[in-house]
């Protein structure tokens, strides 16, 4: 009878229940949607990450990245093949990506530049490596001797496709050794840092020019970005003297830190949305208990204790705050995806220079905790709003006007 | 146990607080009210009648004295013992109706009987009876904005009746009701004294209703200054 005293109740004054509703609803959808472009963000981040730069992770010798040498290549991995057949072998990874890291001079004429250089299996790489936006020119796939460069390095040596760039180095052997290379291509991913510095060749025309046939790191893709864990492990156990890290810890600066960033900002903006909502329904609520008063005053003269009538109050909260969520996150749903389904467009984010789409990302945990989220501050409005009117006096409560 | 008082009042004061100032709203009456009878109390406002059947009704707490319902003594009742008497035995009719605005006539009658853990069943039959008791049955669908004062004051005496109480406590039940309205209420009030075997207690201004009596009790600053018997 309390519950369908309750949901009576919402019909008593129906522009204060849809005022409740509404409040409710926009605070549901505003956190759900936030919640969404938050997800969506850090996805569009993630995958960025891993397929412009590092892949899902990646192995080195033991304490390798850690450790500046004078000879970096003595602490290369001399067995990568056999490595590299492990991996293969494992049902979660999907690519193995064989690289060198080396520093070079390059020059055009009488341009130069000092840049970082990536030896890499190119034509295994394009596919997976989709991120790497090519501006001019072609990707670097099967061409012997070519180089692709970051935009911002191929601006500093003023080359084109088609140009020719001479690459110094220090090799294995600790002599200089250069080699001419041809530019296919330009590329441009948005990060400045990366843009400016980094070129990439052929693994094994990096290789003859390190004068070297180990390899410095082993990039991987893996099926599911999950997966990591269970892989990292497996290579450890199998490779004692082989270390792995993940792309979220080799790229800390641009990518966890960007995480970290939104989502304290989440979490600031979810804050001033409680509060709005908290307050919001507080106010409403608490006025209309206070106009029941009386009547809450004859409810308690007739045998309800101050519980019964506060689980009255309790449960037309709890009926507002199953509404308002479900209209709320399922309005703010219909509106992403029908309206806003091709994500909205934004400026360049931390790190970044080029604007970006961000869509929302949709997953049942994140629907679960909005609702629960949502629900609870209107139960704990409803209750700070109630508390005090049902513990009045019957006296007092049935004196009052 | 059957008691010939319903109710034993025994040197019981109350006092208000008003901030620093403490104000006696009843002080020292002993009483004794029958059962199966008709009391009203009467005197001029602030004489004391309203605290007075609050105690009655256990809405105030007793501050002195002892008080009696049906032989039982309410002065060591905890707040759940109280809360099941007010619920059980005792029927509460107020000037306002109280009535709540989003049920029909049925549903308020009946909300009590659920409450009351009545099944459902026994709830439908004492509804009709005693909505069919008040002439209100025809009525029974319309909310209490759809009624007329008259119609809704007998709606909540059906409310209280169908609890089947010792006792039918009413704050000026005819306050707010013309007077041929207030007449057909009280020959209702009467009729329930001595078809239902009710106790009706009723504070009041108007001397229609104290004709209606079998006792009157009349309060003058919160004392007892005559008790008289029809």
């Amino acid at each position: 009878m309390i519950f369908h005293l309750a949901f009576r109740n919402l019909f008593r004054n129906i522009r204060r229940t849809v005022a409740v509703l509404l409040t409710v609803a926009i605070g549901a959808g505003a956190l759900f949607s936030f919640k969404g472009f938050i997800n969506g963000i850090l996805e569009d981040y993630r995958e960025n990450t891993v397929h412009s730069h590092y892949g899902h992770g990646q192995i080195n010798t033991l304490n390798y990245r850690e450790t500046v040498y004078e000879k970096p290549w003595e602490h290369w991995i001399d067995n990568w093949y056999e490595v590299d057949d492990f991996l293969t072998k494992q049902p979660e990874v999907e690519h193995v990506f064989p690289r060198i890291g080396f520093s070079a001079l390059l020059k055009n004429g009488d341009l130069s530049a000092s840049g970082q250089g990536e030896g890499i299996v190119a034509e295994e790489e394009a596919d997976f490596f989709h991120s790497l936006n090519i501006v001019e020119g072609e990707s670097l796939t099967t061409q012997k001797n070519g180089i692709i460069l970051g935009k911002g390095l191929a601006n500093a040596l003023k080359v084109q496709p088609g140009d020719n760039v001479l690459l110094y180095v220090n090799s294995a052997k600790n002599k200089f050794n250069k080699k001419e290379f041809t530019v296919t291509g330009i590329f441009y991913t948005g990060a400045v840092d990366f843009d400016n510095r980094i070129f990439r060749v052929q693994l094994n025309d990096a290789q003859s020019l390190m004068k070297t046939n180990s390899i410095e790191k082993i990039s991987i893709g893996l099926k599911e970005y999950t997966d990591w864990e269970k892989v990292s492990q497996a290579v450890e156990d199998r490779f004692p003297d082989l270390e792995t890290a993940p792309f979220n810890e080799l790229d800390k600066v641009y990518y966890q830190h960007s995480i970290d960033w939104l989502n304290t900002q989440f979490s600031v903006v979810q804050v001033i949305i409680i509060g709005i909502v908290l307050l919001g329904i507080f106010n409403t609520i608490s006025t209309a208990i206070l106009e029941r008063k009386q009547e809450i005053g004859n409810l308690r003269a007739n045998g309800e204790s101050s519980f019964d009538v506060l689980r009255l109050v309790l449960t037309e909260g709890f009926l507002m705050g199953i509404i308002g969520s479900v209209l709320g996150i399922g309005l703010s749903f219909f509106i992403l995806m029908t309206f806003l389904n091709h994500g909205i467009k934004m400026p360049p984010g931390p790190g970044l220079t080029n604007e970006m789409f961000i869509s929302f990302k949709f997953n049942w945990k994140m629907l679960f905790q909005i609702f629960i989220l949502n629900f609870s501050v209107v139960m704990l409005a409803t209750i700070l709003a109630g508390f005090k009117t049902v513990r009045m006096t019957i006296a007092k409560a049935l004196r009052s006007h | 146990m059957n008691n010939k008082y319903l109710y034993e009042l025994h040197d019981v004061s109350f006092s208000y607080k008003l901030g620093n100032l403490t104000v006696p709203a009843v002080q020292n009456i002993s009483l004794k009210i029958k059962c199966n009878s008709l009391i009203t109390l009467l005197g001029p406002s602030g004489s004391g009648k309203s605290t007075l059947i609050n105690l009655l009704g256990l809405i105030e707490p007793i501050q002195e004295g002892d008080l009696r319902l049906d032989g039982k003594n309410l002065n060591i009742l905890s707040e759940k013992e109280k809360n099941q008497i007010r619920r059980n035995k005792i029927g509460f009719i107020f000037q306002h109706f109280h009535l709540i605005p989003v049920l029909t006539a049925e549903e308020n009658v009946a909300y009590f009987l659920y409450r009351q853990k009545v099944p459902k069943g026994e709830v439908k039959e004492k509804v009709e009876k005693t909505l069919r008791s008040v002439g209100l049955w025809e009525h029974r669908m319309k909310k209490p904005s759809e009624l007329s004062g008259g119609q809704k004051q007998r709606v909540a005496i059906a409310r209280a009746l169908a609890k089947d109480p010792k006792v039918i406590i009413a704050d000026e039940p005819t306050a707010s009701l013309d007077q041929k309205t207030g007449k057909e209420i009280m020959e209702l009030f009467a009729w329930l004294v001595k078809e239902r075997g009710v106790s009706v207690i009723i504070t009041t201004h108007d001397p229609m209703v104290e004709s209606y009596a079998d006792e009157k009790i009349h309060m003058q600053d919160g004392k007892i200054v005559s008790e008289v018997l029809a």
